[in-house]
């Protein structure tokens, strides 16, 4: 038996452990190679950037013409509100790759935790987004179903509430506050995750790095205490941001979309959209990473280990959307209302049709049929392409089903309070400059935004990098080599 | 009296166990001793207490006083309209439990988050004595103490082979 400082007894174990590659030489090796591919810049970043930068530029002309048109013709705002779900679905939806692998241990996820995390910074672009959609969204009194309860009776005063009546505003103050929660999760994640690596810059670092690695660092020196205080706010806000992640997307997805379709009545596809947010937010991971590794310098670091984990959720993720959009069809098909077959004329069998089905291809059968093959699947470039696909498909989901909705809610207000839509669009709202200004520029300024952040925070996590080091081992088995990996705790 | 913190820095994990026990040894309280390293071990490796944290009191006090919030809104609002929607009781649990849900998210939210900032006790204004070696990979004991009895703690800190000199900082 030995005893700790607090005079506890406890059993040490007398077995010789597995030599890992743990040394205070290996441990500055992995500072000093991750802050040496940190600190360059190549002349290709820079052009990126720039080309991204310019985009969103234009995305800035658009949001400022689309505000100009005012707030009257609700049409006009279809791919605004697209483009604002579109973001929300991936850059909101990433650092659940750095959260859901980190909760279970997974040492993969080691090399691309950051960079998921990195996307919460683009979660402030998707709030300036959101800010004109609160005056986009109409009041509860033009009858439209809603979660809220909402009616004309007065109070009877038996009990006061504060207001002379329900507000007509519900909708607009709890989605709000449930989006600015998640940027605030977002932005706190980041922080605390990226405390030591601050503490780095501000040892290791020079010149302006070192002075916001001193600034952001806020005199963390690396006690036991520190640590874990870090280790576990970290998983306790990484849980709150899983929750509230899902809560928006209900939000989202109910008052920005289906209320605003007479008869779409669908309990479940709130949770289909968190899920496409969770596949698309795999697939802007993916491809995030597949930039880092060819462009970035960061060869060494992501392997085949990284796309194959990442690839195997997105198989999964990717039959998963199948099954939800298939139970949601399903129920529409047969119970067959006027007003659910008016739907599904809007939706899918209408104006809309190819670009459903360009989307069930690009979203469900193409990652089904090729993800299926091993040697697609363990390989670095097959995950990346499809992401691509997956990322693609989620935009002409988002298109499809934002536009069609805002140009259905903006045709006939009686038809709300009817509950059956009383002329379903024939054609497609063919997008406008402002509108592809929009598209272009946001999503260009969420990526601009992304590497813009990566010249600060290393987009390497340095710490959980050198822990690796704590837990990996390579011992003789028999006649074999094999790498043991440990868990932490 | 002024206190006055000292560092030592060591490569290996066992000769900062060793210091560890050599100040225990030397009379030194828990809290006057830290380890400072660059990568989380997990905890105990030096032989050292697992630190105690206040980690559920937060999220818990926050999602109380908003579930409490929630219930109050929902309860208090469909008691002031009463309106009879599809048959179902003016107190009805689902769509109550949306604003609950919600309300208890923010109030755990913003307890943790404040909570967060108090616990960290970030910014460390005075970082006593510090080396930049800690992030480069080496292993730091500081002990922080009276003025008289650093020679004690430095002592401790050599016993155990430490590398390089003895950093001296204040407190």
């Amino acid at each position: 038996m030995a005893i700790n400082s607090a005079g506890v007894e406890y059993e040490a174990v007398p077995e010789p452990y597995a030599e890992t590659e743990n040394s205070v030489d290996n441990r500055k090796d992995v500072s000093d190679r991750l802050l040496r591919i940190h600190n360059v810049i190549s002349n290709r970043f820079w052009q990126f950037a720039a080309l991204t930068g310019l985009m969103f530029v234009l995305g800035i002309i658009g949001f400022v013409l689309r505000l100009a048109s005012g707030f009257d013709d609700k049409d006009v705002w279809g791919y605004y509100v697209a483009v604002f779900a579109f973001l929300m679905t991936t850059t909101s939806a990433a650092p659940m790759v750095a959260i859901a692998p980190r909760i279970v241990n997974a040492h993969w996820r080691r090399p691309i935790s950051r960079a998921a995390e990195l996307w919460t910074l683009a979660g402030c672009l998707n709030l300036i987004l959101y800010i004109p959609l609160i005056w986009l969204l109409p009041s509860l009194e033009n009858g439209r179903r809603s979660l809220w309860f909402y009616g004309h009776q007065a109070s009877k005063n038996e009990f006061w509430t504060g207001f002379e009546s329900v507000p007509a505003y519900s909708p607009h103050i709890w989605a709000t506050l449930a989006i600015i929660s998640l940027v605030v999760l977002g932005l706190a994640l980041v922080w605390i995750s990226c405390l030591p690596d601050f503490a780095v810059l501000r040892d290791q670092g020079s010149g302006w790095r070192k002075k916001w690695g001193e600034r952001l660092s806020l005199g963390w020196i690396g006690t036991s205490g520190q640590w874990n205080w870090q280790y576990h706010r970290m998983g306790v806000i990484s849980a709150f941001y899983f929750m509230m992640l899902i809560f928006v997307h209900f939000f989202i997805s109910v008052e920005f979309l289906m209320v605003h379709v007479p008869g779409w009545i669908d309990s479940l596809y709130p949770i289909t959209h968190a899920h496409n947010a969770l596949q698309a937010g795999v697939a802007t991971v993916m491809l995030t990473i597949f930039c880092l590794r060819q462009f970035g310098g960061y060869k060494d670091y992501i392997g085949l280990d990284q796309f194959w984990g990442l690839g195997k959720l997105l198989l999964a993720l990717s039959l998963l959307w199948f099954w939800f959009w298939f139970s949601s069809f399903n129920l529409f098909w047969y119970a067959k209302k006027p007003s659910e077959l008016s739907l599904l004329e809007l939706l899918i069998s209408g104006p809309y049709m190819w670009m459903f089905i360009a989307e069930f291809l690009l979203v469900f059968i193409i990652p089904w049929f090729s993800m299926i093959w091993n040697p697609v699947r363990r390989s670095v470039w097959g995950p990346p392409l499809i992401a691509v696909s997956v990322l693609i498909g989620t935009l002409l989901d988002r298109i499809r089903l934002y536009v069609a909705s805002w140009d259905a809610a903006s045709r006939d207000f009686a038809s709300m309070l009817e509950m059956e839509m009383s002329e379903v669009p024939d054609k497609i709202l063919a997008p406008g400059i402002t509108d592809i200004f929009l598209i272009v520029g946001f999503i260009g300024g969420s990526i601009f935004i992304f590497m813009m952040a990566s010249r600060l925070i290393p987009v390497m996590n340095i710490w959980e990098q050198k822990e690796f080091l704590l837990y990996k081992a390579e011992v003789q088995y028999h006649r074999a080599k094999v790498l043991v990996l440990g868990k932490p705790r | 009296m002024a206190k006055k913190s000292v560092l030592g820095l060591y490569t290996e994990e066992d000769s900062a166990a060793d210091a560890l026990d050599n100040l225990r040894d030397a009379g030194f309280e828990e809290g006057e001793y830290e380890l400072l390293t660059g990568t989380p071990y997990p905890e105990g490796t030096f032989g050292e207490a697992e630190p105690e944290h206040h980690l559920f009191r937060w999220p818990l006090i926050g999602a109380a006083c908003g579930f409490t919030g929630g219930l109050i809104i929902t309860a208090g609002t469909q008691m002031a309209y009463p309106l009879i929607t599809g048959g179902k009781p003016i107190l009805s649990i689902p769509p109550m439990a949306i604003i609950m849900y919600e309300g208890t998210m923010l109030g755990a939210i913003i307890f943790t988050i404040i909570g967060i900032l108090f616990e960290s006790r970030l910014p460390r204004l005075f970082m006593g004595a510090y080396s930049e070696k800690i992030t480069e990979g080496h292993i730091g004991v500081t002990v922080t103490t009276e003025e008289g009895r650093t020679e004690v703690a430095e002592e401790a800190l050599k016993k155990a082979g430490v590398e390089g000199e003895i950093i001296r900082g204040w407190e």
